[in-house]
């Protein structure tokens, strides 16, 4: 399929599924599970870094009109889509990645995709639960949703892995 | 020349990033201190729309916990109707009542959307401009206050809720006439805390917490919640006094919109205060 294409159906859905099931549920514990962040690793590994920011923004802002946080999403995810080259590069098999596959975990395995996936939504959540809350004195509650909401979010990540993406059949 | 744009081409992505960060940031701390922004709120059309489809489904699993409510509300109404009186005295019986003046007028509308859980929560409501909602009116539910209107679309309109670390809303404890300003600390959704009452008033615990009616969005007498603990906060002569909410915050549907027919009047003679001082 286009990759344009599947990908523009892919921000769709991710967004629409963030404002309409996941932002609307309530574990307790300051927990708020957040997937659109899936939707950025996902993206070609040849993306380039402004287009991936970009894309980045327009999932931010599409759940930031659901949720009522004024930019809030959209702040993280642009961190996030900056630094992805980065952290991918860091855990790069030893030939390199092979541009033509998708960065699922089908694909590179699910310990490779835990560990890339696992230092990509730490530091999305930290940066949203710091600026939400916005104080020193809160570092408590910033830890603990951070924690929380980053195991629960990688289970849900891990999920969808399982459920929706099929291994390729090899030719 | 050459040489400023090829520093722009080798720092192109970080300057990318940048901006966009100023653009999302400067919106997201614009909004935290009060001004308005028309761009990032779902009483956008489309999200909107959205939303109350996914309300329409969902709202049939409330509709027992709605009538038993609206029986209750029935019953109360139905109290006060003439009707239902027997006149003891036919001189007496006719009353008209010039003293009483209609001020405030209720609005009735459905929450499409909310939230309780983060430190700063705006819930989403279907009566816009086109019911005559107007910003800074205050919206109460069948038990208590719930929030103040902060942005207003042609159907929909943004309340800042009750659960929110600046909403400050001016409130009395029934029994002492001390009062005091309300705020939420953000970490139970049940529980607010009322600031700034001297700790040589005796409080009970239990006893009302209404609002004073200050600025014109309540009712004086509105309810807001029970006195639940006081503690005295150490260092200062006040007492850290820990507010039960009436209406649960987690459960809020149905909403009234109260609009005040003497705002204008009390905006203009209070103007005059800060002259005076």
């Amino acid at each position: 399929m286009n990759y344009l294409l599947k990908n523009t159906i892919r921000l769709l859905i991710f967004v629409l599924a963030q404002g309409l099931i996941f932002g609307q549920l309530n574990f307790g514990f300051g927990i708020h599970p957040m997937i659109y962040p899936l939707f950025i690793i996902l993206l070609p590994f040849d993306t380039r870094p402004v287009v991936l920011m970009l894309l980045a923004f327009l999932a931010g802002i599409g759940v930031d009109f659901f949720m009522n946080t004024f930019g809030l999403h959209a702040s993280s995810a642009v961190l996030i889509a900056y630094l992805r080259p980065g952290i991918f590069k860091r855990f790069a098999p030893r030939d390199d990645y092979d541009v033509l596959k998708e960065p699922t975990a089908t694909e590179w395995g699910y310990a490779w995709f835990v560990k890339v996936s696992g230092v990509i939504v730490v530091i999305h959540h930290l940066w949203f639960f710091s600026l939400e809350y916005f104080k020193w004195s809160a570092w408590k509650e910033i830890i603990s949703s951070t924690v929380l909401s980053t195991l629960i979010t990688l289970i849900i990540f891990i999920l969808i892995q399982v459920l929706f993406f099929k291994k390729p059949k090899s030719v | 020349m050459l040489k400023f744009i090829a520093f722009f081409r080798r720092f192109r992505v970080f300057l990318v990033f940048m901006i966009l960060q100023i653009l999302a940031l400067s919106s997201f701390f614009s909004v935290m201190s009060f001004p308005r922004t028309k761009f990032f709120n779902s009483s956008a059309a489309i999200t909107g729309t959205l939303l109350s489809w996914e309300r329409n489904i969902i709202k049939y699993i409330y509709l027992d916990e709605a009538n038993e409510r609206l029986q209750a509300q029935n019953i109360e109404l139905e109290k006060r109707i003439p009707d239902n009186f027997i006149s003891v005295d036919a001189k007496t019986a006719i009353i008209n009542d010039t003293i009483q003046k209609l001020s405030f007028e209720r609005t009735p509308a459905t929450v499409i959307n909310s939230s309780h859980s983060f430190t700063n929560n705006y819930f989403t409501i279907n009566a816009g401009s086109l019911k005559g909602v107007e910003r800074k009116m205050g919206v109460v539910s069948s038990h208590g206050i719930v929030g103040i209107v902060y942005d207003v679309s042609r159907h929909f309109a943004i309340v800042k809720s009750v659960l929110t670390s600046d909403i400050n809303i001016s409130a009395y404890i029934d029994g002492t006439d001390a009062y005091g300003i309300i705020k939420y600390d953000g970490d139970d959704p049940r529980r607010v805390k009322l600031t700034g009452i001297s700790n040589d008033i005796v409080i009970k615990k239990g006893s009302p917490v209404n609002a004073r009616g200050r600025g014109g969005y309540f009712p004086q007498g509105e309810p807001i919640g029970v006195v639940e603990n006081l503690e005295p906060i150490e260092g200062k002569p006040m007492w850290d006094i820990t507010v039960r909410l009436n209406q649960d915050m987690r459960k809020l549907r149905y909403v009234y919109i109260i609009k005040n027919i003497n705002q204008l009047e009390l905006e203009e003679l209070e103007r005059g205060i800060e002259q005076l001082q």
